[in-house]
Formats: structure tokens, C-alpha cells, sequence
């Protein structure tokens, strides 16, 4: 796998499918063809591994813990009476762990939406590596 | 019928056609027939993901659930909202980025296999009809109950008015009815809450304190355990909820109508607090009724609850408030089952005419009648299995819509995008021990068999013990991906690369 070609031009290997970009930075074969570019070397790239790994570390321990919870108080209801006590007045707990979830899915989403501009800017600039300009192309 | 309820409906049916006019006018490839043009923004998409996921269950089901059942009429929403983060994290932006008009797109653009084309589209359509049935006999009889229309017609008009929708403007049409059914449901969940809350002085604590002595379950209503006491079956369910989301065909579809994963993910944003917002008002509603409108009056109209929500608009505000909520149940009905219709659409006209036996060669006209036709077809397929299945307990119909979405569809979703030796065999194995395992269970458990003649279809003592089979046959998809994997000798780890770039960076689009 070709480890070398950050920052050089993207080859064309296969020719295949159609591309809408027309007019793009993509290398481009004989009479207006778009051919793809180096798949393996993009995804060997330095800036894609590392958005991949940024990626994962944030996703991997966000998906255990929101899947974790709710599985948690799925099973809790189910099972057991824990939750049925008073927290204020009439509220039981059960409301403050629903109610609970819900703010998690909120938080986690605008927490997302701030971490992925990240992502997106670390993609633009790896597919700009290879010539490949994402505004350009759509 | 009074006449404001007529008034209020016509202005809903007669603003829905306009639309329809003006979008048709736009509507004249089948990227816009499909997709709206991908021209749709965040917060429009949002809101229509808000429109398409909201059915009448949620908004007038929910209310009349926790009326009767306090808590345990709660509980689904939390899945239905947690949902989202799967949606999120995991399928809507590699969908954006690999897909055009459906699920059977994104997963081929890993593999150039008709076979698994093919099965995504079988999934996507059962699923589909099995949603719409549901929609359709339950939307049948709310808008009998609602407005004293007869079951047939009530089901014909709603089929007349989804077809008219999609048939003509397409993506658009439906997208913006709805956006303002969105609109429409949340004014109207305002309205009560605040009407219910003013009752209560604004005090939620003063709310508890009341309904904890208003119902026949006294205390007990605030708790987990009036309604669903097989702890398994609860959790069976509830995981068929947080999985299914995300394989849902009509949600997933929305994705294909904005331009880029950045939007895909402000779309979600909206989605969740719309969708999330609005769990929370039922709460208030359901509390309302059961506050001020009392569990015998909200039985004895409707066995199932369905009507808690428009008797409190009754109670607080009178005919003209119980005639609005009841017009804005009827625009909810219109929204769901319209975006039904366009993705079970897709599956047949683009997946199967188009890509399997027009080998994607169809011209553009060909695509567009084609897509047509699928319209009508499956409008006219669900509006007669609707009929046929009036007298049938398809309650449950939306469950195991979910538990196939979970089973079927989101195991070979997340081994498209992140499994490397993940190849077409595992692909095939995946959908169909997903899908088959799902349907077998469901037809021997208590949904389907029922001792009692009449609680369910096959009269019987159920074979298969929990009413959903999401515990099983979930787990069972992600193992058949994985074993149909490693028995076949294919690799497709090259095209592998391709997916992955594409699906993580948004560039090289294949359009």
C-alpha cells in the first residue's frame, strides 16, 4: 500500500462510475471521464488516519455510554423498584432518570454538532491534499 | 361534525393542495421526485423528520397512554427519542455521503450486487407495508372517532389525499406538509400544556400531587409496572425502539433531500428537540386527562385512549380547541402515510425497475413514470390491506416495523460502513436472518396468538413468548452478517477503502 503520497496527486487507478463534478480539481482521464482517485492512498494518508482515530475516540465511548444508560434503566424499571422512590414531593426517580435521558440525547447531540465541525475541517483539508475540493463538487 | 371542524379541516386540506401545485410545477426529475432537488436546510428537514416521525399513535396514542397508564405511557417515547443518537452517530452521515434516493444505494455502493440490492428493497418495503397498515387502520378509525366519517371512507380519504400529495409533487409536496404538520402539532401541544399547566399554577410538583389521586391506580400511576409487567418483553421492545430508527426507511429517505453531511447532522439537531419537546408536552397532556377529563370518561370513548387528548382540548377549551386538535391529528396522519408512500416508492421503482432489471440504464421519463406508478401502486396496495385488516389488532404492526428496521436493516447499515472483511454474502445473510427471523417469531408470539378469539389474528396459545422478538432477532442479524461473512471466500477490502473515505470525508459523490 502506498504510504507516500500525502500531498501529491491523486492517481487515477480505476475508471469507473460517473461523476457529477464536472470542472473539478480530480484528475480527470481522456474525453471529460472522471476517473476515482487512489482510494487505498487517501485512506493510508497521515490526515485520514487521524480524523478516523479522533473519530473513533470520540464516537466509540459516546455510543457505550448513551446505549449503556438506557439499556441501565430499561433493566432497572424492569426489574426492580429502585426508582419508585420519592424524589421531590410526588416525583419519583423514575422521572429524573427519563427526564435524565432525554437531556443526555440533547447534550450529546450539541456536543456532536461542535466535534464534528472538527471532523469536517480535518476531511476538507485531507481531500484538498489530494485536489479534491468538496465545494467544488457538489 | 360541527362546522368549525369542517371549516378548520378543509383549510388544512385546501392549504395541503396548494402546496402540492406549487411543488408539482418543481417537480420534474426524479431527483426531485425522490429527493426534493437535495436542496432542503437543516432546520426544514428537521422539522419534516419531526413531521414524518410523529404519527397520530405518538401524539393522540401517547397522551391517552399516560392518562390511562401514567408512567408506562411514557416509557416508549424515551426509546423513540434516544433513538436519535443512533440515527446520528452512526447512519446519517455516511448515508448523505454514500447514498442517492434509498438504503439499497448507500449499501451498494460497497457492493455492486443486484442480490443485495435486491434484499435491501425487500426489507425497506415490508417494513414499509407493515407501518402503512398500521398508520392506515388506525388512522381510519381516529378520523371515524374524530369526525363520525365511516371507517372506508375515512381510509379512502386519507389514501386519495397521500396519493395526490406524492403522485404529483413528490419529495417537495411532502416534505412541506410535513413541515407545517410539524408546525401544526407543536401549536397545538403548546395550547393544551399551557391551558394544563395554568390549571396546576405552573407548579409540576403541584401536577404530580394531583394525578397521584386522580386515578384508579392512585400512586402507582407514577410509577414503572401499571402496563407492562414481563420485564423481558419490556426490554425486548424497548431495544426494537432505540435500534429501529435508525432502518427506518422513511426516516432514512429524508437524508437524501439535503446537500451535504453537515446538514444531514443539523437536521437530526432539530429533529431531537422537536421530537423531544414534544414527549415532553405529552406529559402534560396525558396528566391533563387524566386530571380533568378522568380515566372512565377517556375509556368509555375509546377503549385505547385515543381520544384523551381532544376530550382535555374539549374540557380547557371548548369545540373550537377540540376541532383544531382534531384537524391536527388528521394533518398528522396525512404526513406520515405520504412518506410512506414516497419510500416505498423508491424501493420498487428505483431499486427494483430502475438499478435491478433496468440494469440502471432506464431513461430519465422511464424513471419518472415508473416511480409514478410505484406511487400509486403502493397507495392502492396499502389503502386494500387497510381495508381487509379493519377488524384486526395491527397495533402492533408499528413495533415489529421497528423490530425489522433494527434487525434487518441496521446490521448490514453499520457492517457497510465500519466492517472491513464485511463482504455480499454477509450482506445477504445479515438482511435475511434479520428480516425472516423477525417475521417467523412475531407470527408465533402473543401479538399474533392469542388464546382468546379475537384478541389476535390466529386464535392459539402463542408459541414464541414476548410480544416483540426485537431481543432475538436483532442479535440474530448481527450474527448472521458476521457468519455469512466468514463462510464465503469473497473480499471486496478494496472497495472497502472507497466506502470508507467517501462515507467519512463527503468527498467523490456519486451522483
Amino acid at each position: 500500500m502506498a504510504k507516500t503520497v500525502a500531498g501529491g496527486k491523486a492517481r487515477a487507478v480505476q475508471a469507473k462510475g460517473k461523476n457529477r463534478g464536472e470542472g473539478s480539481g480530480t484528475v480527470k482521464g481522456e474525453a471529460g471521464k472522471e476517473n476515482l482517485p487512489d482510494f487505498d492512498a487517501i485512506e493510508a494518508s497521515a490526515g485520514f488516519r487521524d480524523l478516523m482515530k479522533k473519530k473513533k475516540a470520540f464516537l466509540i465511548p459516546v455510543i457505550a455510554l448513551f446505549l449503556g444508560l438506557y439499556l441501565l434503566f430499561n433493566f432497572v424499571i424492569s426489574y426492580t423498584d429502585w426508582l419508585d422512590q420519592a424524589f421531590v414531593g410526588d416525583i419519583t426517580w423514575v422521572w429524573v432518570f427519563a427526564f435524565g435521558l432525554f437531556a443526555m440525547t440533547w447534550i450529546l447531540v450539541t456536543v456532536y454538532m461542535k466535534r464534528a465541525e472538527k471532523f469536517d475541517d480535518m476531511a476538507t483539508k485531507t481531500l484538498k491534499e489530494f485536489n479534491y475540493d468538496k465545494e467544488e463538487n457538489r | 361534525m360541527n362546522a368549525t371542524v369542517i371549516i378548520i379541516f378543509l383549510i388544512i386540506v385546501a392549504m395541503t393542495l396548494v402546496i402540492t401545485y406549487f411543488a408539482a410545477k418543481r417537480t420534474n426529475t426524479t431527483s426531485d421526485f425522490y429527493t426534493a432537488g437535495g436542496g432542503l436546510t437543516g432546520w426544514q428537514n428537521g422539522m419534516a423528520i419531526a413531521g414524518d416521525y410523529l404519527s397520530a399513535a405518538s401524539f393522540l396514542g401517547i397522551a391517552g397512554s399516560i392518562a390511562l397508564f401514567g408512567f408506562d405511557g411514557f416509557l416508549f417515547s424515551i426509546g423513540y427519542l434516544v433513538a436519535y443518537l443512533v440515527v446520528l452517530f452512526v447512519v446519517a452521515e455516511p448515508l448523505r455521503n454514500l447514498g442517492k434516493f434509498t438504503l439499497a444505494d448507500m449499501i451498494n455502493a460497497r457492493f455492486n450486487a443486484k442480490k443485495v440490492r435486491g434484499a435491501a428493497a425487500l426489507s425497506s418495503i415490508t417494513i414499509v407495508i407493515f407501518y402503512m397498515i398500521a398508520q392506515l387502520v388506525g388512522a381510519g378509525a381516529l378520523i371515524q372517532l374524530l369526525f363520525g366519517i365511516e371507517y372506508l371512507w375515512a381510509v379512502l380519504l386519507v389514501g386519495i389525499m397521500m396519493t395526490i400529495y406524492v403522485l404529483f409533487g413528490g419529495m417537495t409536496a411532502t416534505s412541506w406538509v410535513q413541515i407545517i404538520k410539524a408546525v401544526l402539532l407543536m401549536v397545538g401541544t403548546v395550547i393544551l400544556s399551557f391551558l394544563v399547566l395554568q390549571r396546576f399554577d405552573f407548579s409540576i410538583l403541584e401536577m404530580f400531587a394531583q394525578v397521584k389521586t386522580a386515578t384508579p391506580h392512585g400512586e402507582a400511576f407514577l410509577n414503572p409496572g401499571v402496563r407492562y409487567k414481563i420485564p423481558l418483553d419490556t426490554i425486548s421492545l424497548m431495544l426494537a425502539l432505540v435500534l429501529g430508527t435508525a432502518g427506518l426507511p422513511h426516516i432514512l429517505m429524508r437524508f437524501f433531500t439535503v446537500r451535504d453531511a453537515k446538514t444531514a447532522r443539523s437536521s437530526v439537531m432539530w429533529a431531537t428537540w422537536i421530537v423531544g419537546i414534544f414527549y415532553v408536552m405529552t406529559i402534560f397532556l396525558g396528566f391533563g386527562a387524566a386530571a380533568f377529563v378522568g380515566s372512565e370518561t377517556i375509556i368509555s370513548t375509546n377503549a385505547a385512549g385515543n381520544m384523551a387528548a381532544p376530550l382535555l382540548a374539549q374540557a380547557l377549551g371548548g369545540d373550537i380547541l377540540m376541532s383544531f386538535i382534531s384537524a391536527v391529528a388528521f394533518a398528522t396522519i396525512l404526513a406520515v402515510v405520504a412518506g410512506l408512500v414516497l419510500s416505498g416508492a423508491s424501493a420498487f421503482a428505483h431499486d427494483i425497475y430502475g438499478q435491478i432489471i433496468k440494469k440502471g440504464k432506464a431513461t430519465e421519463r422511464q424513471q419518472m413514470l415508473a416511480a409514478r406508478y410505484a406511487s400509486v401502486g403502493v397507495a392502492a396496495l396499502s389503502i386494500l390491506l387497510a381495508v381487509f385488516a379493519q377488524s384486526l389488532n395491527v397495533a402492533f404492526l408499528v413495533s415489529l416495523a421497528f423490530c425489522i428496521a433494527a434487525s434487518a436493516n441496521l446490521p448490514v447499515i453499520v457492517y457497510t460502513i465500519f466492517w472491513k472483511k464485511f463482504n455480499t454474502t454477509g450482506a445477504m445473510a445479515a438482511i435475511f436472518t434479520g428480516l425472516i427471523s423477525a417475521l417467523v417469531l412475531v407470527s408465533i408470539s402473543p401479538s399474533v396468538m392469542n388464546p382468546e378469539a379475537g384478541a389476535a389474528i390466529i386464535t392459539g396459545t402463542p408459541i414464541f413468548p414476548l410480544t416483540n422478538p426485537a431481543i432475538v432477532s436483532i442479535p440474530l442479524g448481527f450474527i448472521g452478517g458476521v457468519v455469512g461473512t466468514l463462510l464465503s471466500k469473497e473480499s471486496d477490502v478494496r472497495k472497502y477503502s472507497e466506502v470508507k473515505v467517501r462515507a467519512n470525508t463527503g468527498g467523490f459523490r456519486q451522483l
